[in-house]
């Protein structure tokens, strides 16, 4: 591949100079050294600003993800940079400015459709829309990977969490924090709070019965009733437990979930516009089978009163048949 | 070499199409749209490389022929992607004076002379656009590569170096050095693209010596000339290999026989029975079959389909005889149908406990994985069922056409003949039994025999003519091939084809018994057994370098020697690794195929890389319809 730009620079040089000295007053307009501005129509000016924009966000995003993401260990919950306010403040800005694109997008189709220009040049603008959709689309992918890493993040942070009890307090607050994050439904929400709070209280309630064992004059729990609580608190642990291992795998199928809801929203919106023109014919073809309806009654009533008429014209004629041979014989 | 040739291609075309600058890595890019501007050489580049999706994604929103009416759209850069020829470099000073564009980027797929440049230079001065010319580059893109290792030079426009062309008897010298121009611009722009420079050997006497002798001198020069060489960057990391491919340059007239063979491998056979170009199949299908009475033809549609190469059913069987290709379809379409019954259970298995709440929930632990698995292989599946109902109706359309011509009968007795063994039943029952196949399946047979079965007497070939009239063959092809046979000296080419030799199986194979769709019977199981072309025996000769009689007199060129003459002594003893053949005058998938499956053969004891091109791909009716025209003519 040889780039004979300068080649050509040069020939057009030496057209130049050839032209000047037949005399030629070719140089007109071209003697300007600055280039000449290019002048952009209106649509052109109007996709690129689109385009600046999504990039702008693209940058945005791609700006703030090592924060966002905080590749850090899952223990330096201290360390992240950004607190989980300015990560869902981030969320709520990259989702207007998506919004907006996407508004801007399907009224710049709207306008380009009205407009009257040459063939060719309507499937450029609209093959243009078309790219700069597929960008923008491209973009929240990147949008919403962020943000189910930082959702899975979330969620394997309280998994670690829980086996180390001397964080229990910052474990209730992720709990808290990290079911609220989640879009899960609401059969988890409940039993995560409920094992939110059947876990801080058995630790709570450890730490009592711990108290009078080494307190020998406050006797008021004998040694039985203490053993007695303590096997209860044992039974209360292991119920916890196990429950805190249905609540686990659960948590894990409703991320699953999302991710299908995820997939099936996305289908049904490209599915959107062809579901519209079948509900419409549809409608169409049930007015249609309903006229259908009237006009087979119409049918039915004509040809029944068309065979009241032949039957009558035939007496008619045999009547007659009658009263000719009588009056002939 | 890392890459092959299709991929280097569709990575310059990918490049150009990025305005000639190097692609960014970011992880998306702000798309810059363009618009394409290509004659009918760029189209026949670029179709089979990129299809109209890949454009887009790389931002050509309008791909529009250099010689259509365009409108103007003032304000979008424009890609051309044209050859270098007088009427479209008018076409393209006129685009300037029309202003279609905002900046012009020109690609010209083989170099421009300089000439040419001064026209395009003073059009553009005089309609003031000079600045709105970006880039003029020269792409060397030459050429068609239609897979891996196979390309063609043309594909529209082929006349002028057909093997019509070459061999006409009233061809002046103007005309011959014009066609030989064109296809050593080819050979270059191949080279350019690889980055390498060959070491040629071609066999004296015809056409392919003078190819050889000119594509040497140019890349002799082109070396020489350090300013503007095109191997001047040979010094990339990772690409340094330790030997030169060879260039192996053969004209069509060694072997006609294998040009008018009838075929029994899967990608030949399509090239030969059905309309095959580019890498796309177009096929009639008949609709609604059920509802046609006999009197009324079934309507038909064409249908077009794309052979790709993401195809990977196609990769594996396209050099497969024909009844593995249809066990091969049956297996497919039976493991699709498991994996569709899986997704279905799935349904009716969720559906039933769907009604079930908190109780069910821990019964559901693996079916939403499941689900999910299901949910995102679907496309997956889709896409296999799209390729399989493809294959299925090439295959049935194939087998029709077989059915009906007996094709299966034809091959079995050309492979008999050329390899010498004893025919199953006489040709002349063939020739007179009028189910068999049409005049020019007929046709072909008597020159196959006429070539390479056993020699027969002027007055036997005379009764062989008159039957052969007598079922509507043209015989002006058999004229030529009879005048050719005395004028080559190469009596000997039957003896190149020995080796082969078919075994048939019985004709109601285990096919049935499988419960196969395909219904085959009537249709001989054929079992092909490996024999050697002429060419691949060429091959195999020249990279081993075995001394064989007929390779011992080829010449031999290296354009890096510094002496113009070498002589004929070849430099290097070592067994070559990589070469490229091709053939001046025409190509078939048969010697591809033969090529292709020489190289698998021998990759365990020592791996070859071989790839295969030609001036451009003839099948059987294409050349027998030259041979007529050469044959009236004489």
């Amino acid at each position: 591949m040889a780039d004979v730009t300068n080649a050509f620079k040069a020939t057009v040089k030496a057209v130049k100079s050839r032209l000047k000295s037949q005399g030629n007053a070719a140089g007109d307009s071209v003697t300007n050294i600055l280039p000449t501005a290019k002048h952009r129509g209106e649509f052109e000016t109007k996709a690129r600003e689109v385009t600046k924009s999504i990039t702008k966000l693209r940058d945005f995003l791609l700006q703030h993800r090592k924060d966002y993401v905080n590749a850090g260990s899952l223990l330096s919950g201290h360390l992240s940079s950004m607190s989980d306010a300015e990560r869902d403040q981030l969320d709520n800005d990259a989702q207007n400015i998506i919004k907006t694109c996407r508004e801007t997008i399907h009224r710049f189709r709207q306008e380009a459709q009205k407009q009257k220009v040459h063939p060719q040049v309507k499937e450029h603008r609209a093959i243009v829309i078309f790219v700069i959709d597929a960008y923008l689309k491209a973009v929240c992918r990147i949008y919403s990977e962020q943000k189910a890493v930082r959702v899975k993040r979330v969620v394997d942070k309280k998994k670690i969490s829980r086996l180390e009890p001397d964080k229990k307090r910052s474990h209730v607050a992720r709990l808290q924090t990290g079911h609220k994050a989640e879009e899960a439904a609401g059969v988890a929400k409940k039993d995560t709070r409920a094992t939110g709070e059947k876990a801080s209280r058995p630790q709570t309630v450890d730490l009592p019965p711990e108290k009078p064992s080494y307190e020998d004059t406050d006797t008021d729990i004998s040694p039985e009733e203490a053993q007695m609580f303590e096997q209860e608190n044992k039974a209360l642990y292991d119920e916890m437990n196990s429950m805190v291992e249905d609540v686990r795998q659960i948590e894990g199928k409703v991320v699953e979930i999302a991710q299908l809801q995820e997939i099936f929203t996305e289908k049904v919106l490209e599915q959107d516009k062809q579901i519209d023109m079948i509900s419409t014919t549809v409608v169409g073809a049930s007015i249609n089978v309903k006229d259908a309806n009237e006009e087979i009654r119409e049918a039915i009533k004509k040809k029944a009163e068309f065979r009241v008429w032949i039957l009558f014209f035939l007496v008619v004629c045999s009547f007659s048949l009658l009263f000719l041979d009588w009056y002939n014989g | 070499m890392a890459s092959n040739l299709r991929e280097k291609q569709t990575a310059a075309l990918k490049r150009m199409l990025n305005f000639n600058a190097p692609q960014t890595k970011a992880n998306v890019a702000e798309p810059q749209w363009k618009i394409l501007v290509y004659d009918r050489f760029g189209q026949d580049i670029i179709s089979p490389l990129l299809t109209v999706k890949e454009l887009r994604d790389l931002g050509v929103t309008l791909h529009l022929n250099l010689h259509t009416d365009r409108d103007p759209i003032p304000d979008v850069p424009a890609i051309y992607f044209v050859l270098p020829t007088d009427d479209n470099i008018q076409r393209i000073c006129r685009d300037f004076q029309n202003g279609l564009y905002e900046s012009y980027y020109l690609n010209f797929i083989s170099a421009i002379s300089r000439q040419k440049l001064e026209d395009i230079a003073s059009a553009a001065v005089q309609s003031g656009t000079v600045q709105q010319v970006s880039k003029v580059v020269d792409q060397y893109l030459n050429f068609i590569s239609l897979e891996d290792d196979l390309f063609c030079l043309r594909h529209q426009d082929r006349e002028p170096i057909s093997y019509y062309a070459i061999n006409r008897g009233d061809v002046k010298d103007s005309e011959m050095e014009a066609t030989m121009d064109i296809i050593v611009d080819s050979l270059f722009s191949v080279f350019v693209t690889l980055g390498t420079v060959p070491i040629i050997r071609c066999p004296r006497g015809n056409a392919a010596e003078m190819v050889a002798e000119k594509l040497d001198k140019k890349l002799r020069e082109n070396l020489r000339d350090s300013r503007n060489s095109q191997f001047a960057s040979e010094a990339a990391p990772g690409q340094f290999s330790f030997q030169r491919p060879m260039l192996v340059l053969l004209d069509r007239n060694i072997d006609l026989a294998t040009m008018m063979h009838h075929t029994w491998t899967y990608q030949a056979l399509i090239h030969d029975v059905l309309d095959y170009r580019l890498n796309r199949v177009e096929i009639e299908e008949v609709l609604d079959e059920a509802a046609h009475s006999p009197s009324r033809k079934p309507r038909t549609k064409k249908k077009a389909y794309d052979m790709g190469h993401r195809d990977q059913f196609w990769l594996t069987q396209k050099g497969s005889p024909f009844p593995t290709v249809a066990e091969a379809v049956q297996e497919a379409l039976d493991a699709y149908r498991v994996e569709e019954d899986e997704v279905k259970k799935l349904k009716s298995a969720m559906g039933l406990e769907g009604t079930e709440d908190d109780a069910a929930i821990g019964m559901l632990s693996d079916t939403t994985a499941r689900l999910t698995s299901a949910v995102s292989s679907l496309p997956e599946l889709l896409e296999k069922k799209r390729l399989i109902d493809m294959h299925t109706n090439i295959a049935t359309a194939l087998l029709d056409h077989i059915k009906h011509r007996k094709l299966d009968n034809y091959f079995e007795m050309e492979e008999r003949m050329m390899s010498k063994s004893t025919l199953s039943q006489s040709l002349m029952d063939i020739i007179t039994d009028p189910e068999a196949g049409t005049p020019e399946d007929k046709a072909r047979l008597f020159i196959i025999a006429l070539i390479c079965g056993p020699p027969m007497s002027e007055a036997e070939i005379d009764q062989y003519c008159t039957t052969l009239q007598a079922s509507n063959c043209d015989l002006a092809a058999v004229q030529y091939v009879r005048r050719w046979k005395s004028y080559s000296k190469i009596t000997a080419t039957p003896s190149m084809y020995t080796g082969g030799g078919v075994s048939s199986t019985g004709m109601f194979s285990n096919l049935l018994s499988k419960g196969s769709s395909f219904v085959m019977e009537g249709v001989k199981n054929l079992v092909v057994k490996r024999h050697n072309l002429p060419t691949t025996r060429i091959i195999d000769a020249l990279m081993e370098q075995k001394s064989v009689q007929e390779v011992d007199d080829f010449r031999y060129f290296d354009p890096k020697l510094l002496r113009a003459e070498s002589g004929n002594v070849p430099r290097s003893r070592a067994p070559f690794q990589e070469a490229f053949v091709f053939v001046v005058g025409g190509g078939n998938y048969i010697e591809y195929q033969n090529l292709m499956d020489y190289a698998r053969s021998r990759a365990p004891v020592s791996p070859k890389k071989i790839v295969y091109g030609c001036s451009d791909l003839v099948n059987a009716t294409q050349f027998l319809r030259q041979l007529s025209q050469l044959g009236t003519e004489m």
